[in-house]
């Protein structure tokens, strides 16, 4: 890949204008309300990349939280147009690009299980497959992040095209892929060559957020460990507090369930897809009227056992990526970090 | 001794005693600007009981949440001024029986919202808060300020006509504060109601676009226990499942007027929701409204009738005499 260059600060506004004259570009945006979501933008107003984390996930943009995927009437199918152009994403920080790489393993093409006939989502390959993601390395990670638990790091590069660096006058903006090097030849009037101080400046702020991280706890073996608890009564005390609500796996970057439905007049309407959440007791409902995940019980721990079982076992990593966001979000303060050390620690302690 | 102190007291109290066999208060969770719910049953623990102006859930919700758990036990709940008046509020609807309950009140100062908060630390994470009643104190990595309670105050505790819970079996601290006049609580409301109907409209598009359906105002909502809610039903469907406003706003429309007269206005909906949606103004417009026209509010006295249930002939009837 071709190396790193140097945008000024000064230039970002520019920068993001240009992109933005050939592309849909989204970024931190703040609101008057103090929260900073990702948004569409024209240029740099408005432009928050200070933020630690957006309030939700940026996976809203490539999957939103409902979408058409086609109307009909009595003459058939009337499929939904997808703009088609390009898609370029600003200040996306490691785990949420993490999480979108996670979401590729079940949407689009980037797992293949031995065996298995690949299904790939077209709506979701429709921008995803577009998207050409600008990380930001995290200067200082909060108290609930958690990414070195599992595979992360402040400055992880999965899933970013760019990784962008900022040095306070300026940005240090590393290739990742190809599809990040092309981008930027598109912009080099706006960049200069990075020096080696710079690298060298960009280096120390990822290895100082990374030693600002705790070191992570032991989790080997989660995966079976969990199939192991499964049944233990300890999850009746876990799930207590739990009001079922779906804000964490709302926000999560990763939690990708949906529900179906068809909106008929006459023989005339739309399917919609919209995000669903294990959380709710209707998502498991059947016909009949039985509900195998009734209990709220049996549904925080379905959370749990997805996240750090199930999908490894179907996918091959986790399904977390530690932001955190499910710790700060949840209003009545579940913390799945002290979950699964509870779980872990009392698995020890049983000699499991 | 703080409010604090003679909870964990009163809860080692009455869990030693037998008088009851859980306590629900508040505990330190993981975020210092939220305390989170805590369920006591070992005397020995009931020292992890915490009370300040952090701890904003409240804890009537779980009365309702998993009935399993509750229904012929003897629970002692702490209580502040709002979260008295929604188990009243429950009593008052036969969904909790009075003398299973030990209401442990606690005189409240009013609760912050962390988004003020945040607000006041500029962004920067806030490691450690402590409430020190008229003010606040924020700390994080490099940076301590102290900021007046007023500013970080929720909207439902400013204004607030009954923050000393009633009708308890126990009230731990001094109730300290004259009932505020209705006026500020009135405020938002009527300010929103001088705007033009475009304004409104707008305004109401604006706070309800931000609505992602997780439903987390329904489930922290005490007033919200609908075996099945409306929501949650597909056949028939009553309502559509994205977020565009006809969907949003018949979800916090139904969900404002089903709570009519039966919201304490304790303000849990918006400091649960995760974007931000101001859920109070419309629930303090109904109870404006309610205590207009019946002059009654909710969970002021579990022996009455519930305000929507009961029928006085001297009613204002004008949408039906004209």
């Amino acid at each position: 890949m071709s190396t790193a260059v140097r945008l000024d600060a000064t230039s970002l506004d520019r920068f993001l204008r240009v992109l933005a004259d050939a592309r849909e570009v989204f970024a931190p945006v703040a609101a008057t309300d103090g929260r900073v979501e990702f948004a569409r933008v024209r240029g740099g107003e408005g432009v928050d990349s200070s933020r630690m984390l957006t309030g939700l996930s940026p996976k809203g943009l490539f999957f939103p939280e409902a979408e058409v995927l086609f109307r009909y009437d009595r003459g058939g199918i009337l499929p939904v147009e997808s703009p088609g152009g390009p898609i370029a994403v600003w200040g996306m920080r490691g785990c949420d690009a993490r999480g979108l790489a996670l979401l590729d393993r079940v949407f689009g093409s980037a797992f293949q299980k031995p065996g298995d006939e690949r299904f790939e989502d077209p709506y979701w390959k429709s921008r995803y497959d577009r998207a050409t993601i600008f990380g930001t390395v995290c200067p200082a990670p909060l108290s609930t992040c958690f990414c070195n638990w599992f595979g992360g790091s402040p400055s992880s590069t999965a899933g970013i095209d760019v990784q962008a660096t900022d040095l306070g006058e300026a940005w240090l903006l590393s290739p990742v892929t190809a599809k990040g090097a092309e981008l930027l030849m598109t912009v080099d009037d706006l960049l200069s060559p990075a020096t080696a101080r710079d690298v060298e400046a960009s280096r120390e702020i990822a290895l100082r957020a990374q030693s600002a991280l705790p070191p992570p706890p032991s989790l080997e073996g989660l995966e079976d460990l969990l199939t192991g608890v499964f049944h233990e009564p300890a999850w009746e005390g876990i799930a207590a507090p739990c009001v079922q609500c779906g804000a964490c796996t709302f926000s999560c970057p990763t939690c990708h369930c949906f529900d179906i439905q068809d909106e008929d007049r006459n023989g005339r309407g739309r399917r919609i897809r919209a995000w669903d959440s294990c959380m709710f007791g209707i998502f498991t409902r059947e016909a009949s009227g039985h509900n195998p995940r009734a209990l709220s019980t049996q549904r925080v721990r379905q959370r749990v056992m997805h996240k750090y079982s199930y999908f490894p076992g179907n996918y091959g990593e986790m399904l977390c990526t530690g932001c955190g966001r499910c710790v700060s979000v949840c209003p009545v303060g579940f913390d799945i970090r002290n979950v699964l050390l509870e779980l872990v620690s009392g698995a020890e302690g049983e000699g499991r | 001794m703080t409010i604090g102190s003679e909870l964990r007291d009163t809860a080692r109290r009455l869990l030693s005693e037998g008088t009851v066999e859980l306590v629900i208060g508040w505990r330190r969770g993981s975020r210092p600007t939220a305390a989170v719910p805590a369920f006591v049953t070992d005397p020995e623990e009931a020292g992890s009981l915490v009370f300040d102006g952090t701890c904003g859930t409240n804890p009537a919700v779980y009365f309702t949440r998993d009935r399993r758990q509750y229904s012929g036990r003897k629970v002692g709940v702490a209580v502040k001024g709002c979260d008295a008046r929604a188990v009243l509020q429950l009593v008052m609807e036969n969904q909790v029986v009075r003398d299973d309950v030990v209401l442990i009140g606690v005189a409240c100062p009013g609760v912050l919202d962390r988004r003020r908060v945040a607000l006041a630390a500029c962004g920067r994470e806030i490691l450690e808060l402590e409430d020190r009643g008229a003010e606040v104190m924020l700390r994080g990595a490099g940076f301590e300020t102290v900021v007046r309670r007023e500013d970080v105050l929720s909207d439902s505790c400013r204004g607030c006509p009954h923050p000393d819970p009633g009708s308890v079996d126990l009230l731990l601290g001094t109730p300290r504060r004259e009932a505020a006049s209705g006026e500020e609580r009135e405020r938002r409301v009527r300010e929103f109601e001088a705007l033009p109907p475009a304004g409104r409209w707008e305004a109401t598009l604006r706070e309800y676009g931000k609505c992602i359906r997780c439903y987390a105002c329904r489930n922290v909502c005490p007033a919200c226990y609908c075996e099945t809610c409306f929501v949650d039903q597909n056949d028939p469907r009553w309502i559509g499942g994205t977020c565009e406003p006809t969907d949003t706003l018949i979800f916090h429309l139904i969900r404002n007027l089903h709570v009519a007269g039966r919201c304490v206005e304790c303000g849990a909906c918006a400091r649960a929701c995760p974007t931000g949606v101001d859920l109070l103004l419309l629930h303090r417009k109904v109870a404006v409204e309610v205590l207009e026209r019946f002059r009654e509010e909710a969970g002021m006295d579990a022996g009455a009738r519930p305000i929507m249930a009961s029928f006085r002939e001297d009613e204002r009837q004008e949408f039906i005499m004209g």
